[in-house]
């Protein structure tokens, strides 16, 4: 301890440590601040926590297309304490959005934003656009479908305004999104915007502290008191509840990683994320030639009037009641953003659930099982399990490999001996693509097995269910609405026998009896 | 002054429980972090066999080098390692394998029929078919891979 103190005096002689210490720490802060005035600690706390988890995750994450999805995989499955470390930040980022917009509020219902603190509301102003911007670019970064399709949108949405073509180039990177959008918007969550929060985040400090706290609205009688450790232990016990709150969503929630970014993809509805909802929900009330009024003028107006506000309202009284259009005009435009949100999230198409297995999948599980693939795809085999293998690759080629897996590696392995349906290959990728998005495979009887496995080696190549399969012939989603099991066993064996211009071919000689009754059940049962 | 007495304790008393609370966040944080960045230490070497040559094909007492595929996974890739063993196959056909890398510096050694020795290229370190050190600085022998004769199969463990 007495060496301890030795080394401090020895800095302090050489640095002020102490001095400095004592000028942060013992400000005097007036009688009557109350628990409304931690909410810009807890955004300190919950920006660092970003922060330290950020420069983790960058240990692992890869910023290309051909690597983002399966590292980001990698951290949630195979680093330790991945998922959590994960979950801190991407529901770390919903918290900062809730905690900004709480101090903001503070802030505006308190009137802390009047003179002379003009200057500390447009830094923090300032600061609520870097922090939207680092939600919006931290979206891509997974390279998920999600994040694909919400920046497709985020982009379009800014070549819809003036300059729009430029501005999206520059978005872009790249004549398409890519490896130059995804690189871009890295370069701007890891570098551009951590420097502009660090940055204005001092400013604001310093501001703060230039000017003191606003203080209650009332003089309060009393003492000041140093804000270490009465107020700091305000600080202190909040942040570490709204913390546990954090870490309790990290442990019990797995953050979300949809299947792969598929350009291809026609059948995925994108939706942003829930601090998002309010726009995506606006744009529809202007459809056409009026679309930029909802993604320019209604939030840049709104930004503008954020940004002006302590000179349209300058008037030194900072009771809310007698500012009634500030008042009213943030409880209306909190009310609109309530309420679109509400709109925008009532419209969202429930995420498929991933409890719930498309017969593809099912088969693909089953395939993937088959002595051929598993002679390789074992552990501490040639190769890895099936299950554990990256799916960031292009649908033609694990096509052409799960056809032909000598491609892979010439002369690693020798080649199965014969071929794979198309259909069954892509029931292989379907089951890839199921266990990534952290499916985890349902236990299902025999007779769910067979039938899944005749759909996926037979049906799909013309058929589809749930989403998955092929369009030659119709979708059996809903099959068992239109046919009992007797029907379509009969159909299924003969369709001539039914329909002498059926174009399906017949089965009987193909499928056994058990097989036959065991996909009629299933199609049967599907209403 | 007992008040100002009573305002010491508990201030110290509040710069505590801070301290205390601040310690158990970064002692949350730590863990996880902590956790996360050291996770490549704890990972597991997988060991597999691969067949890697015939016995027949193998001539007897002559080390042969067997280019070795190891597909591995390295993080979020699976890539494939390329290895040379040399296999030495012995009068009643047990084989063993050493493994190429030089155990001074790491640099690749190679079979000098003539001289009937294993010889590095960078410092002149220099073995024998049975991966003894005859000559140079290398500081210890080849590493020998276990090895398994199925039939006619010779398979390396590694």
């Amino acid at each position: 301890m007495h060496i301890l103190g030795g080394v401090v005096d020895w800095l302090d002689s050489r640095t002020g440590i102490r001095t400095a210490r004592k000028h942060l720490l013992d400000e005097e802060l007036p009688p009557g601040v109350g628990w409304w005035f931690v909410t810009g600690s807890v955004l300190l706390m919950l920006l660092a926590v970003q922060l330290i988890t950020g420069v983790v995750l960058t240990m692992y994450y890869v910023p290309s297309p051909e690597f983002a999805y399966d590292s980001v995989f990698y951290i949630m499955t195979n680093v330790a304490f991945g998922r959590v470390l994960r979950g801190l930040h991407f529901f770390g980022a919903s918290f900062i959005v809730v905690a900004a917009v709480v101090h903001m509020l503070r802030v505006v219902a308190l009137g802390s934003y009047k003179s002379p603190r003009e200057v500390t509301w447009l830094t923090g102003v300032i600061l609520l656009l870097v922090i939207l911007g680092f939600a919006l670019t931290g979206y891509l970064l997974p390279w998920d479908q999600k994040a694909y399709w919400a920046t497709t949108v985020t982009v379009n949405i800014a070549r819809s305004g003036p300059f729009g073509t430029w501005i999206s180039a520059l978005m872009k990177g790249g004549s398409a999104l890519g490896s130059l959008t995804l690189l871009r918007w890295y370069s701007a969550h890891v570098f551009l915007l951590p420097a502009a929060l660090i940055g204005f985040v001092v400013a604001h400090l310093y501001l703060m502290r230039r000017h003191g706290i606003s203080g209650a609205l009332k003089q309060v009688e009393g003492h000041p008191k140093p804000f270490y450790p009465y107020h700091a232990l305000k600080d202190t016990v909040v942040s570490a509840a709204v913390f546990a709150l954090l870490l309790t969503f990290a442990i019990v929630f797995r953050p979300p990683l949809d299947a792969l970014a598929d350009p291809a993809d026609a059948s995925y509805v994108p939706r942003p994320e829930w601090y998002f909802l309010s726009l995506f929900q606006l744009l529809k009330y202007f459809p056409g030639p009026l679309e930029p009024l909802a993604t320019m003028v209604i939030p840049g107006v709104i930004v503008a009037l954020l940004l002006l506000l302590p000179f349209l309202d300058s008037h030194p009284d900072r009771h809310p009641l007698k500012r009634p259009a500030v008042t009213g005009g943030f409880a209306v435009i909190g009310a609109a953003l309530i309420v679109l949100t509400y709109l925008g999230y009532k419209d969202t198409p429930a995420h498929a659930d991933p409890a719930r297995w498309t017969p593809m999948a099912l088969a693909g599980r089953e395939f993937v099982a088959d002595p051929q693939c598993v002679r390789c795809h074992t552990q501490g085999g040639a190769a890895n399990p099936i299950a554990n293998t990256r799916v960031t690759r292009d649908p033609e080629w694990l096509l052409a490999h799960v056809r032909d897996p000598e491609m892979i590696a010439p002369g690693l392995r020798p080649i199965p001996s014969g071929a794979m349906t198309e259909s069954q290959a892509r029931s292989i990728l379907s089951y890839m693509k199921k266990v990534r998005s952290g499916g985890t495979p349902p236990q299902v009887s025999e007779d769910l097995a067979t039938a899944s496995m005749v759909f996926g080696r037979f049906c799909a190549a013309c058929h589809t269910i749930d989403g998955e399969g092929g369009t030659a012939g119709p979708d059996l989603t809903h099959e068992g609405m239109r046919h009992d099991a007797k029907w379509l066993k009969d159909w299924i064996s003969e369709p001539e026998a039914i329909d002498p211009a059926a174009n399906m071919p017949s089965f009987a000689g193909r499928l056994t009896d058990e097989q036959l009754t065991a996909i009629a059940n299933y199609l049967a049962a599907r209403k | 002054m007992e008040s100002s007495i009573g305002d010491t304790d508990r201030r110290k008393f509040l710069s505590r429980t801070i301290t205390a609370i601040h310690a158990a966040i970064a002692g949350v944080v730590g863990v996880i972090i902590g956790g996360a960045i050291s996770s490549p230490m704890f990972g597991r070497q997988q060991e597999t066999w691969l067949p890697a040559a015939s016995l027949t094909n193998l001539p007897e007492n002559e080390p042969t080098p067997v280019p070795l595929r190891i597909a591995r996974e390295d993080g979020y890739r699976e890539v494939i390692d390329r290895r040379i063993v040399f296999l030495v196959r012995t009068a009643n056909d047990q084989v063993t394998a050493l493994d190429s890398t030089c155990t001074h510096l790491g640099c690749r050694v190679s079979w000098d029929a003539e001289a009937q020795l294993l010889k590095c290229p960078c410092h002149g370190g220099q073995y024998d078919r049975t991966g003894t050190v005859k000559a140079g600085p290398p500081p210890a022998p080849l590493a020998r891979l276990t090895t398994r004769v199925e039939g006619d199969r010779v398979l390396v463990r590694v």
